[in-house]
């Protein structure tokens, strides 16, 4: 597996994966909804199952002692530890904004443990999606890429668009108990004893569904991949 | 001993079926496995070594199971399975160096000897190489993790005749320590006449022959005969080549004793496939 793992960074790795991970940037741009940086990470993901794919990887790597098992698990553990690297610059950047960024984000869910957790749902949704998808083939990846940016896309929209919601409402003379309930605990830093609660039981249960779906999705993948003819 | 048995593989396309292919590989050999294009070469080593699921059959390494212990027995199998085509814009020095993890018995310094052999430079890319010298990186990888049994998948096809007579003498070198054996598929007949102790004959997704080089030989006569015997001997032929003077064909050993008037040769491997491959047909297109 690290022999495995070794090749996929060595080999795999497509240059703009690095331009993908620094858009974690655009989390200080004010008034933003920040969840789609991550969508921008699996764009680079994406990218790297294409370089992968036109350099006959698949090939190459039948050649290696190696089960298509192992191979399929190894490139599982390469998309999350990219994943988990844009979860930790996240955490970074949100720590940063508790400082720097004092203003609260109108244009999507603040700088928080629920934008972590949401963005480890997005993460979830994409590798139940894309990898299944791409191993049922093993090499479409464009297919693959577009149904799981359907779904990660009807988890971002709403999701932003109801802090959107509940921030516009927060500032209206409108006071409906969700959207308060929202904007209070959820759609905010969590300087509260009770924001930090709500949002540290959303991270965990973004986190186990993270782990759920993508063993979930690992598991599918390398039964399909089993049925796949290398040529 | 053998090295390799491979029993009653079966894998169907649409369009093609690879019906109980079974032979061995005897160790300290090299066994040339030969058929024309399409006639399930390819698909065969792809489904010994796993690449495409094979629909049944059973495939031994070393008396175990191949599929079952496909990583520990992958580990002391070569594989060349034509030019190496990937990562193009990789130097070959990265290339080696992510192919060697996985070899605990990597062999740095046959790897090294094999490149100055080969006349490969480590800093160019794998693009920067010819067809012929792609198909020598890919030996060189493949021979040096110590590996028992190579694979060869049509190593030669795009290699000038020199480098060819070379990688055969490379090839008499492994099996001469009588450990080391080679799967050797090719459609260049020419070059398993020189070395191959073995031969197996694939055609249309079912084997024909698999026997020592010499008994496959020596199982057929190339008989030429008048147009007007023709006739008489066409049922005994087994595919032939018409001319205006005559005829030129194949016949079994012992048909062949007893054809008299007609001129008997020995048969070579090629003209066996050619006119096998006629059976069919019978006649060429050339009358």
């Amino acid at each position: 597996m690290k022999a495995l793992l070794s090749k996929e960074f060595k080999l795999c790795v497509h240059p703009a994966l690095f331009i993908y991970l620094a858009l974690i940037l655009m989390l200080l741009i004010p008034n933003y909804p920040y969840l789609v940086s991550c969508f921008f990470v699996c764009n680079g993901i994406f990218f790297c199952f294409q370089q992968a794919r036109e350099n006959g990887d698949a090939m190459y790597t039948a050649m290696l002692p190696v089960s298509k098992a192992q191979t399929v698990k190894a490139r599982v553990w390469f998309v999350v530890i990219i994943e988990m690297i844009d979860i930790v610059l996240m955490a970074g950047m949100c720590a940063f904004a508790l400082v720097a960024m004092p203003e609260t984000n109108g244009g999507g869910t603040d700088h928080s443990l629920s934008l972590i957790a949401f963005a480890l749902v997005l993460y979830a949704i994409f590798n139940l999606i894309f990898l299944p998808s791409f191993y049922k083939t093993g090499y479409k990846a464009g297919s693959a890429f577009l149904k799981s940016a359907v779904g990660i896309w009807l988890w971002l929209i709403p999701c932003e668009g109801l802090m959107i919601a509940s921030h516009a409402i927060a500032d209206s003379n409108l006071d409906i108990a969700f959207f308060r309930f929202l904007h209070e605990n959820v759609d905010c830093m969590p300087k509260t004893a009770e924001a930090l609660t709500v949002q540290a039981i959303l991270f965990g249960a973004g986190l186990l569904l993270y782990v759920v779906c993508t063993l979930l999705a690992t598991k599918i993948s390398v039964k399909r991949y089993e049925k796949v003819s290398v040529a | 001993m053998k090295i390799l048995e491979i029993k009653d593989l079966r894998k169907a396309y649409p369009g093609f079926l690879l019906d109980g292919v079974g032979f061995d590989v005897e160790e300290g050999s090299i066994m040339g496995f030969i058929g024309r294009n399409g006639a399930g070469k390819t698909t065969t080593i792809k489904s010994v070594l796993n690449l495409v699921h094979a629909d049944g059959g059973t495939v031994l390494f070393e008396g175990q199971d191949l599929w079952a212990n496909e990583t520990v027995c992958k580990k002391r199998i070569g594989l060349v399975l034509g030019e190496f085509n990937y990562y193009k814009r990789k130097k070959l020095k990265a290339i080696a160096a992510v192919t060697k993890q996985f070899y605990e018995e990597w062999d740095e310094e046959t790897y090294q000897t094999l490149l100055s052999r080969f006349s490969l430079d480590p800093e160019k890319k794998i693009n920067e190489l010819s067809q012929g010298m792609r198909v020598k990186f890919a030996l060189a990888l493949a021979l040096s993790h110590r590996a028992k049994l190579l694979i060869l998948d049509e190593p030669t096809s795009g290699l000038d005749p020199v480098s060819r007579d070379e990688l055969l003498d490379i090839f008499r070198d492994i099996i001469e320590d009588g450990e080391h054996s080679i799967l050797f598929s090719t459609h260049i007949i020419s070059d398993l006449e020189k070395c191959a102790d073995y031969i197996t004959y694939i055609k249309g997704g079912r084997i024909v022959v698999s026997t020592d080089a010499d008994s496959f030989k020596d199982a057929y006569r190339l008989v030429s005969g008048e147009t007007e015997d023709l006739g008489q001997f066409r049922p005994l032929l087994i595919g032939y080549r018409a001319h205006a003077f005559g005829f030129t064909g194949l016949m079994r050993r012992e048909d062949a004793e007893h054809a008299e008037g007609l001129k008997v040769a020995p048969a070579d491997m090629e003209s066996i496939m050619i006119y096998t491959e006629k059976e069919d047909g019978h006649e060429s297109a050339a009358q």
